[in-house]
């Protein structure tokens, strides 16, 4: 009895990997879900954004319904506040969150479509730990030359994934994000309140 | 330039430098009592801030009235030519490249610098076409820098030099080795053929801003501190070359699933550290 207990979910999960089509060689079920899934938003990403006649309002629209559906936003938005986090009140709190989607939504919305373009090609997986994988990807350059190396952090929560972090040459835009807000704080006095004043002028600036 | 122009330039300079960082003085440290803030500071690492952010402010003055437009004109010529222009200057700083992998003990690194040397110079053209790339020796990129870097040397505090931009004492160090142990740069300052010397290193100026010119507008115009920013950046390039583009996986990073694991330890010995 014991023997079979043990060997049914092995043979499930052998069936779920098979109809999951060939995932990379030697990758466990978790990367090969995260790679999927990558690949499955680039298509998104293109469908969605990359129509040229939809005006800009609406390509907005479309990009923050992609960003919600495909990263952890709020998490990411406490990480990049740290300690920070602690001390703003349930207001500031509030106000972060939104106004830090707001200004990703309106950062990215130009250039986001034309880089994970049909140019991208996962390389390769590697399980951080048990929750988060990393899918690392190569998004060839229109022009030539070597392609941009663009690495895929991908969070687990149950069965649901969310990309938690986008690393562009070795280089994390949570962290990076993190260092450029955090240095609005401090200059501000330590006050959330100065930042979130500050996020709210550039995203207005933005979004004309 | 010869060694004495250099050591002539060395002195007309420190002393307008130096009076600057007299006058800007230091960043404020934070409130002694508050640990976290204490270890943020000292993770910044940025001890001469206010004279940084004042060279910053000097750098993109001349990034907008000499460089971007170079650069923003340079885009406009063919692809090709652009490719070429590159391929032209990676190959000169080949010598440079191998010496580097070298010191690091990479030799088939090494070996690859040089095949490409080789194969670039004479089938590419003067370097011209990146053959080699296509015979799959592709390009790598190596400074002393790096090179000190893997011989244990901390980067120490963050700097911003005039005209050359974000660095600190260990990358200023890498980037004068480099200059003087370049073959081309000795050889044309021993025929007197100064000018080269500095046309070459304005070339490879606007071909890398020209290369960066989307990415720096998009950063320039999203981000909140753009000098914050940049000094992240290149904090993070830098940890990302030395460790030849393999230590990206394990950056710390926000995390799902509850409160605790949103802040995970960083990784031992990374730049990631002076992220958090």
């Amino acid at each position: 009895m014991a023997v079979h207990r043990c060997l049914w979910p092995a043979l499930v999960g052998l069936v779920l990997v098979a109809a999951a089509g060939p995932p990379v060689e030697g990758a466990t079920d978790a990367e090969a879900r995260a790679s999927n899934f990558i690949d499955a938003l680039a298509g998104d990403a293109i469908e969605a954004l990359t129509v040229s006649e939809v005006p800009r309002p609406e390509r907005i629209a479309r990009f923050r319904t992609l960003f919600n559906d495909h990263f952890a936003v709020a998490a990411i938005g406490k990480w990049i506040l740290g300690r920070h986090w602690k001390r703003a009140s349930p207001d500031e709190r509030e106000d972060y969150l939104v106004l830090f989607e707001d200004l990703i939504v309106v950062s990215y919305v130009d250039r986001f479509a034309e880089y994970v373009g049909e140019r991208l090609n996962v390389t390769r997986t590697v399980a951080v730990d048990s929750a988060n994988v990393t899918v690392f990807s190569e998004i060839m350059r229109p022009t030539g030359g070597p392609p941009i190396r663009v690495d895929w952090r991908v969070g687990s929560l149950d069965q649901d994934l969310k990309i938690v972090d986008v690393v562009v040459e070795g280089t994390s835009m949570s962290a990076t994000l993190r260092s450029d807000f955090g240095s609005i704080i401090r200059r501000k006095g330590g006050q959330v309140a100065g930042l979130i004043a500050e996020m709210r002028d550039k995203t207005q600036s933005l979004r004309k | 330039m010869n060694a004495n122009t250099f050591r002539r330039a060395l002195v007309r300079w420190s002393a307008p430098l130096l009076v600057l960082v007299l006058v800007s003085g230091c960043a404020t440290g934070p409130d002694p009592s508050d640990a976290e803030a204490v270890a943020e500071f000292k993770e910044i690492n940025d001890i001469g801030e206010p004279t940084n952010r004042a060279i910053f402010g000097f750098n993109r003055f001349l990034d907008k009235v000499i460089l971007k437009p170079l650069a923003s004109g340079y885009r406009k010529l063919p692809d090709a030519v652009q490719r070429s222009v590159h391929n032209f200057l990676n190959n000169l700083r080949s010598p440079v490249i191998f010496f580097n992998d070298i010191l690091q003990g990479k030799p088939n690194r090494a070996g690859t610098t040089l095949a490409r040397f080789v194969i670039n110079s004479t089938i590419g053209v003067v370097g011209l076409g990146d053959v080699a790339d296509d015979m799959g020796f592709a390009f790598h990129n190596e400074d002393f820098g790096q090179t000190l870097a893997l011989w244990g040397l901390g980067d120490g505090p963050y700097v911003m030099l005039p005209i050359f931009g974000p660095s600190n004492p260990r990358d200023a160090i890498g980037l004068v080795a480099d200059f003087f142990a370049d073959p081309l740069n000795i050889w044309l300052g021993n025929i007197g053929y100064e000018a080269a010397i500095v046309a070459r290193g304005g070339l490879r100026g606007v071909d890398e801003r020209a290369r960066n010119f989307d990415a720096l507008e998009d950063l320039e115009r999203s981000s909140l501190d753009f000098y914050a920013a940049i000094r992240s950046l290149y904090r993070q390039r830098r940890t990302d070359q030395i460790s030849d583009g393999e230590g990206s996986a394990i950056l710390p990073a926000p995390t799902l699933g509850g409160e605790e694991p949103l802040f995970p330890a960083p990784a031992p010995g990374g730049e990631v550290s002076q992220m958090n």
